[in-house]
């Protein structure tokens, strides 16, 4: 049996039980078109009459989009009444196999889940193959959300009185992510706030620095650190209550009289007090690396079972249960991510500390949490001293001894310190969860004073006036060109050539024309200036075998797209990406006119040299 | 167990075993064939081979807890088929299970069919947003293909007639252009017009269409005191697809866009079926000058139904019932189960029969 149904067969199936028009999701570009190809020696054609009429609303399209009137899938589709759509597709000819698909035109439509989203593109049956998609170079399951996204194609209002959705299996599909997509609640959202340089030097443009907070604590980020506070919050209502029975007694804070006085009365029975270098950032966290608690590691997640320190160095160590069901005993500091979140655990006197109903439970929670989790926001305080000598010094001064509440003390103090720990803890939780966009605001404003576009006072610097308007990925690396004067003497070509390089994120390998030797030392220059801004901003790819293209295709003003294309492996919906991308580089850029009048120049002729032929035919 | 035994053991599994097995120990699985998987999970067990191994029997156990197939049918799972199946099997009836029979193919796809025409009326939630909208902003989320559209189109409607602006944003620019056409049909071709990077295209419309970023960048030169005189008229801000405030690199946008919005101009979102809609109206309610009212409902207007079709052609119900089985995703039609176990057994990567 093969692996998966072949697409000319599940054509055949779907039309015999009347389930056309179907939009069938395959796993990558490859597969649809290969799917096409499936079709080169089948026997299907369509009646004339079918034929006809798929070429009626094609010479429509036509005469709107010219680019498509030679395109080679025309015959197929034509012959067939099937057709692919993915990204690596020109724009007009996806709009073509759309206006298909709405004038009832085609059977099928082999497409890329890219199509799940908002385009109206509705048919009676989706064919569903996979239960995880790419995102950002890797596999993921598809959410709740996504897979009723996809689902949700089938069944037109007005046009059928049900929908189909059905799964059609291919190696690796789990039908438990499918299963529980149908059937669950979609999952809630969660906000991703990314404060980037652009957005500080605009609200900085806006309003003075003390009315920022106010601004980010209107964002829905804000709104849900806010909740989880409040959640935290009502913990904290009930620690108070808990604590009741420990408030003061001969001393008013006798928590901490005893503590200092138990653990000195320990420092002292040493010879050598231990003292602890660890950095702050471990010590802070360690606090919360409590049993139950989700972790990050380098490599997967892991749920903490015990905190303990070492035997001998004394370093914060813990025991965590791994995804996939180790345990291990690690240096605290291997902890990269500290999760908001606490699993149910019981816990065991011994190894591994906790029920083995429970090592189970924690198990399948594991692999059950969402990929992503919110972080635990941490205040790394600046310090955090060992008892100075002299307090040890004076362990006769303690009134502890001989103070009539001793045993009271004594007695209550392991439960009291817990409570109260746990206290600060969530006191801190909800200083740093109120506070944590104001931080990493201030961060980026570290940054931009360093750099001279903000005044020591948060006011922009002139340089900062400008660059507030550059307002796409990759901003620092841009401005920091133009204060370098990279493009100085660049032709239009060059630089729209480097801000294609800068723009372009797909690490899709291929072969492709090669670059001016001006080019290139350009692209050299760039790319060590990205390197050394790279604590600041993640580097772009800078492959230049991409500003390769586009310097041909604004060099060569008589090359045609289909020239274009025959010089490189890229696919033609991918080259359009890229030249659009560039367009918009390019014209943030041209907003610079009042301060950079040669720059503006050089991008307003780029742009005019790079649209044209297809890349005229959409806005 | 000694490894050989514990290989041994690993061989005799399903592909999607392993798979299951790998998931959280190997990272890129998925792209593993059979052999090389197991060479990677071998390895990766002398992390915590005991770990391991009680995994590795408790997925096998799963495995034959579950339902076993019909036994006639047995032997041809198991052992490689000498030609593949007729692929359209003769319709049997399908053996009911334990409590409630499951559906039959034919009453599953009983219905299928196109609906007498009727004339446009708008669902009482469509007429409610267009409503809400005079109060306050308006959150509406509700499945795919529910007719969102309409809404932003009658919002639209009003709110030109009142001579105010309307920008409508899109998160893809292929939308944006559909609407673009879409709209000009509806509206007229001097009432619409869209905005990118470097082109305006009737940018004195009434209506004009963009994606989310290009307004965020409008509101961002407004706040920098280069007013677009424009956005002192403006009246109702669409935001269709807005789920994408999620989206963990542009997500941002839509935030400031919704933090910025001028305060006269009224806020529609429209949304596919999220979680957690109510919190982004109650957030909009907090930081907005009117309430924000929430629009949604999770039932399809048209219903959907599941289905499993088996690389031989074989088409069955995915679930016991027609509908789909909301909150028990176990109820899996028997047929379907059967087969995809078979599906299970007999797949190697490379496509070759075990
Ligand atoms: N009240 C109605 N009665 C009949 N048909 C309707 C009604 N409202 C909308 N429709 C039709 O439903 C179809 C889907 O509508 P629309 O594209 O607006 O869905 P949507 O909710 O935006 O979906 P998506 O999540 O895909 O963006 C359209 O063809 C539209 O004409
Ligand atoms: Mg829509």
């Amino acid at each position: 049996m093969p692996p998966s149904i072949h697409p000319v067969d599940l054509i055949i199936a779907l039309r015999e039980k009347h389930l056309t028009p179907a939009i069938v999701f395959l796993t990558s570009r490859r597969a649809c078109d290969e799917a096409m190809q499936a079709f080169d020696h089948s026997h299907i054609l369509l009646p004339p009459s079918r034929q006809q009429a798929i070429a009626t609303v094609l010479e429509k399209v036509i005469a709107q989009y010219p680019s498509i009137a030679e395109h080679p899938l025309i015959p197929t589709v034509q012959r067939i009444g099937v057709a692919a759509h993915h990204a690596g597709h020109l724009p007009s000819w996806k709009i073509a196999v759309e206006e298909l698909m709405r004038h009832g035109c085609l059977d099928a439509v082999f497409a890329t889940t890219t199509l799940a989203a908002g385009v109206d593109f509705p048919a009676r049956t989706v064919i569903i193959t996979q239960s995880s998609i790419r995102k950002s170079r890797d596999f993921m399951d598809l959410t709740i959300g996504e897979v009723q996204q996809i689902a949700g194609r089938a069944g037109r209002r007005g046009k059928d009185l049900v929908g189909f959705a059905i799964v059609t299996p291919s190696p690796y599909i789990d039908l438990n992510v499918l299963t529980k997509g149908f059937t669950g609640h979609p999952e809630a959202i969660n906000s991703q706030f990314l404060i980037s340089y652009p957005m500080v030097l605009n609200l900085l443009k806006a309003h003075p620095l003390d009315q920022i907070q106010p601004i980010l604590a209107k964002s829905f980020a804000q709104f849900q650190l806010n909740q989880r506070a409040e959640v935290l919050e009502r913990k904290l209502d009930d620690l108070r209550d808990q604590m009741e029975p420990f408030g003061p007694r001969v001393c008013t804070d006798w928590i901490t009289e005893w503590q200092t006085f138990d653990q000195v009365r320990r420092q002292k029975s040493h010879r050598a007090p231990v003292r602890r270098h660890e950095p702050p950032e471990v010590a802070a966290r360690f606090h919360f690396l409590t049993p139950g608690r989700v972790v990050g590691f380098a490599r997967g997640r892991g749920v903490v079972l015990r905190q303990y320190r070492s035997k001998g160095q004394k370093s914060p160590m813990i025991t965590a249960l791994r995804q996939g069901g180790g345990i291990t005993e690690s240096p605290a500091s291997t902890v990269t991510e500290v999760s908001d979140r606490i699993l149910d655990c019981v816990d065991a006197p011994v190894y591994p500390w906790c029920t083995p109903e429970s090592v189970e439970e924690l198990l399948q929670h594991l692999e059950e949490l969402p990929t992503r989790l919110p972080e635990l926001p941490i205040l790394i305080p600046k310090d955090n001293e060992p008892i100075p000598d002299a307090v040890v010094q004076t362990l006769g001064d303690f009134a502890c001894p001989t103070c009539p509440s001793r045993s009271a003390c004594q007695r209550d103090y392991p439960l009291a310190s817990k409570l109260r720990q746990e206290q600060h803890r969530h006191l801190k939780s909800i200083q740093a969860l109120r506070t944590s966009l104001w931080h990493r605001f201030q961060e980026k404003i570290d940054v931009l004073q360093q750099f001279g576009y903000l005044t020591p006072t948060a006011h922009l610097t002139e340089d900062g006036e400008w660059a507030r308007l550059i307002r796409i990925d990759h901003s620092l690396l841009i401005t920091e060109l133009l204060r370098a004067d990279a493009f100085n003497g660049a032709d239009p070509a060059m630089l729209a050539a480097v801000m294609s390089s800068i723009a372009h994120d797909d690490d899709r390998p291929g072969a492709f024309p090669r670059v001016s030797s001006g080019l290139a030392s350009l692209l050299g220059q760039v790319r060590k200036l990205a390197a050394s801004l790279s604590p600041h901003e993640d580097p772009p790819l800078l492959r230049a075998d991409i500003a390769a293209v586009t310097e041909r295709w604004i060099g060569d003003p008589s090359l045609t797209w289909i020239g274009l294309c025959k010089n490189t492996t890229m696919a033609e919906g991918d080259i359009y990406r890229l030249l659009a991308r560039t367009l918009e580089f390019l014209s943030q850029l041209h907003t610079l006119k009042g301060t950079h009048p040669g720059l503006a120049d050089s991008a307003s002729r780029a742009i005019a040299a790079l649209r044209r032929g297809v890349l005229e035919e959409l806005p | 167990m000694t490894t050989e035994e514990l290989e041994q053991l690993l061989v005799q599994q399903p592909i999607a075993l392993l798979h299951r097995l790998a998931r959280g120990r190997v990272q890129r699985h998925f792209r593993a064939g059979k052999r090389r998987l197991i060479e990677v999970l071998l390895r990766h067990s002398a992390e915590n081979r005991a770990g391991f191994e009680s995994d590795l029997l408790t997925l096998i156990g799963e495995r034959q807890t579950r339902p076993a197939p019909p036994p006639q049918q047995t032997p041809a799972a198991r052992k490689p088929k000498p030609s593949a199946p007729p692929r359209r099997a003769p319709h049997k009836p399908v053996e009911p299970e334990s409590q409630e029979p499951a559906i039959t193919l034919s009453s599953w796809l009983e219905g299928l069919g196109v609906p007498p025409s009727k004339t446009f009326v708008p669902d009482a939630w469509q007429d409610d947003a267009i409503a809400k909208l005079r109060e306050g902003d308006v959150v509406v989320s509700v499945p795919t293909g529910s007719g969102k559209t309409y809404v932003a189109v009658e919002a639209a409607r009003r709110a030109i007639a009142e001579n105010r602006t309307v920008i409508y944003t899109s998160p893809l620019k292929a939308l944006s252009n559909t609407k673009y056409t879409e709209f000009s049909k509806i509206f007229g071709a001097d009432q619409v017009g869209i905005l990118t990077g470097d082109r305006r295209d009737n940018g004195q419309a009434p209506l004009l269409i963009m994606t989310t970023e290009i307004l965020r960048n409008l509101l961002y030169d407004a706040g920098g005191g280069e007013i677009d005189v424009r956005l002192d008229t403006l009246g109702l801000v669409i935001l269709d697809e807005s789920q994408y405030i999620a989206d963990p690199e542009r997500g941002v946008v839509w935030e400031e866009t919704i933090i910025f919005c001028p305060s006269q101009a009224r806020l529609l979102l429209l949304s596919a079926s999220i979680g957690n809609p109510h919190d982004i109206a109650e957030w909009l309610t907090s930081i907005r000058p009117t309430p924000c009212h929430l629009i949604r409902h999770s039932t399809r207007t048209v219903p959907l139904r599941a289905g499993y079709l088996h690389p031989n052609g074989k088409l069955t119900p995915l679930f016991r019932t027609v509908g789909i089985p909301h909150g028990h995703p176990g109820h899996l039609h028997p047929e379907a189960k059967r087969l995809f176990l078979q599906y299970e057994d007999e797949t190697l990567p490379s496509g070759r029969r075990r």
